[in-house]
């Protein structure tokens, strides 16, 4: 199996540059920053993953669009980047997806398609099927994963002596390419995964030394929505290879790690992304400077009131 | 007055001590987030630029200041490591009181229309310096550094909308702009509550509101006024002003939680409102010029 490399993540970057968001990173305390994805467009990383994806799909076959299916941001970043880049998308999203981010994906002139949670593979594959149209996958995907790595490229950019990056886990995309961009241009740095305990199905694998599996309704019961999705074989690759732990937290360690985020940093996180931030505040976790990536900020307004107040 | 090389002196003194804030895009236009820096507002760069040319430093320094300058001021002085004195007035938000306790300055709180004369009367008792809000060349020029960004980030842009209160913001980011891009509008924004500049650039001199009356704006880093030296920059570079309602700050304030992810405070979401006002901003910046709420009260925000 081929695995994504730091020339491949370099690349993306140079793809993807006038259509995202250079973040900076952000103080938190005295260790740690925040590698803010939240303030991306779509309010999420996964634009950068997406980008890079349908712009290396060539010519001939952009007429027919894009599909995708998605717990949400992907479903946003798919349907930014077709819109950027001039192509269709279809989008399919399970039914418990938040409203917020169905809308989004309808704003950025996407067709959506609501499905049960254990049916959006299949009926993104009958779209794909129907229209000659490319899928593009959430995580499982070369060039999704090395438009993911560009987080990690600028981290080390950016904090040259950083000696830990926290990374939330779900299909596992961005911890992959961010842990190859890391372990190439900052050796000497730790990179570790974030789960919530409801959907720790990763932590699991990494401890057993290979891919375990939860029901996709257990992973569902986590409020981190855009971390209810599991590695695929790909993915799996990478984490094994590069990532040197996972850890996982609690409910409400997610929730008053979404409180701190607005505090210190005056910005939105929504639970998946302010898991990394949980893990800083409640782990032991190894000392020196640390950059924990905010992987998202679409949450439902009344869900954030509720938090926030 | 100041002019372009002090702003482009500044930038370089302040570099590694704020964040280069990036433009997000937002409906048709864009924000300049400054409630990203480390103390949530943009008065960190003119903090860090006067103190960075502070000649005496063993007697410290000391400001007066609604919330955000006050944290500013500790924040730039325990990085120069240079005692400060804050004055705030009764009715400043407690986080922000909290914010500047805990960078290591010593607060005093006093009435809202005692604050300078305290800080006169520290300054006397100390022999320190005195860094006013805006009303100081090294102040406006460190605000100014935003200009410099939004013009290189956005070489296209047509408009740029700033809150004003004290008006060292404004005068900054106007010297700037106007230097380097004379074609580019500089469009100030108040609260209608807090509409003093509005009504002296119709009146083309300065025009006193009651300090009582500018209070009753929730927007509490606006309830300031202009002094001659900003009233001179004002008059002469900024183009137009526009005033909004409460309702439609807190709608911004809203706005930018949902849909740009940002945490602002009902003063940094002024320009935002304006610029909804003029249409939606296609080819313009709005500065978000600081978020220091407490979230209980974003919450109430939200949730309306």
């Amino acid at each position: 199996m081929r695995l994504v490399t730091i020339e491949d993540i370099r690349a993306a970057a140079a793809a993807i540059a006038p259509h995202v968001v250079r973040t900076p990173l952000l103080a938190f305390d005295s260790s740690l920053w925040i590698k803010p994805e939240n303030l991306q467009p779509i309010g999420a990383f996964k634009q950068r993953g997406a980008v890079n994806a349908l712009s290396r799909i060539p010519s001939e076959e952009r007429a027919r669009g894009v599909v995708a299916y998605s717990s949400g941001n992907h479903a946003q970043a798919v349907a930014y980047a077709a819109k950027t880049l001039g192509m269709t998308a279809a989008i399919v999203v399970p039914e418990n997806t938040p409203q917020l981010k169905i809308d989004a994906t309808r704003a950025h002139g996407a067709e959506v398609f609501v499905v049960g949670i254990t049916e959006r593979e299949s009926r993104a594959a009958e779209l794909v099927e129907e229209r000659g149209a490319t899928l593009i996958p959430p995580f499982d995907h070369f060039d999704v994963i090395a438009g993911q790595g560009t987080v990690g490229l600028e981290i080390c950019e950016d904090l040259p002596d950083v000696a830990t990056v926290l990374v939330p886990v779900s299909g596992g995309g961005l911890v992959s390419g961010v842990a190859v961009a890391v372990k190439a241009l900052c050796p000497n740095a730790r990179v570790i995964g974030v789960e919530p305990e409801l959907a720790g199905d990763s932590a699991a694998s990494l401890k057993a030394g290979e891919l375990v599996r939860w029901d996709a309704h257990d992973r569902a019961r986590t409020s981190a929505d855009g971390l209810r999705a599991e590695p695929s074989e790909l993915t799996w690759a990478h984490i094994k290879e590069y990532v040197d732990d996972i850890v996982t937290v609690s409910e409400d360690e997610i929730r008053d790690a979404v409180r701190q985020i607005a505090r210190r940093t005056r910005t939105v996180a929504e639970p998946s992304g302010a898991t990394v931030v949980a893990a800083h505040l409640n782990r032991s976790l190894p000392e020196g400077k640390t950059v924990a990536v905010v992987s998202g900020g679409n949450v439902e307004p009344a869900l954030l009131a509720s938090i926030l107040g | 007055m100041i002019a372009l090389p002090d702003v482009l002196a500044a930038a370089e003194r302040i570099a590694p001590h704020v964040v280069r804030t990036p433009l997000l895009p937002f409906g048709r236009g864009w924000l300049k987030p400054e409630s990203l820096q480390p103390i949530g507002a943009f008065k960190l760069r003119g903090a860090l630029n006067a103190l960075a040319l502070l000649e005496d430093r063993s007697r410290g320094v000391v400001a007066y200041s609604s919330g955000n300058h006050a944290q500013a001021v500790a924040y730039a002085a325990r990085l120069h490591g240079v005692p400060a004195a804050i004055v705030m007035p009764s009715n400043t938000p407690e986080v922000k009181v909290a914010a500047t306790r805990a960078l290591g300055a010593e607060v005093f709180i006093v009435g809202i229309t005692e604050r300078v004369q305290r800080a006169r009367e520290l300054v006397a008792e100390r022999g320190a310096v005195l860094i006013p809000p805006f009303d100081h060349p090294d102040v406006i020029a460190g605000q100014g550094t935003i200009g410099l960004e939004v013009l290189a980030d956005l070489p296209s842009v047509d408009t740029v909308v700033v809150p004003m209160s004290g008006g060292g913001l404004i005068s900054g980011v106007a010297t700037a702009v106007k230097a380097i891009k004379p074609d580019v509008r500089v469009v100030g924004a108040e609260p209608a509550l807090a509409a003093d500049v509005a009504d002296s650039f119709r009146a083309g001199e300065l025009v006193r509101w009651d300090p009582v009356a500018r209070a009753e704006t929730i927007a509490d880093a606006l309830r300031d006024e202009p002094s001659e030296l900003t009233w001179a920059h004002i008059s002469r570079y900024v183009d137009d002003v526009v005033t909004v309602t409460e309702d439609e700050i807190l709608a911004a304030v809203a706005d930018l939680a949902r849909r740009a992810r940002l945490v602002a405070e009902p003063s940094g979401a002024v320009a935002v409102a304006a610029q909804a006002r003029l249409g939606g901003g296609g080819g313009g910046v709005a500065v978000v010029s600081g978020g220091n709420v407490d979230p209980a009260l974003l919450a109430r925000f939200l949730a309306t």
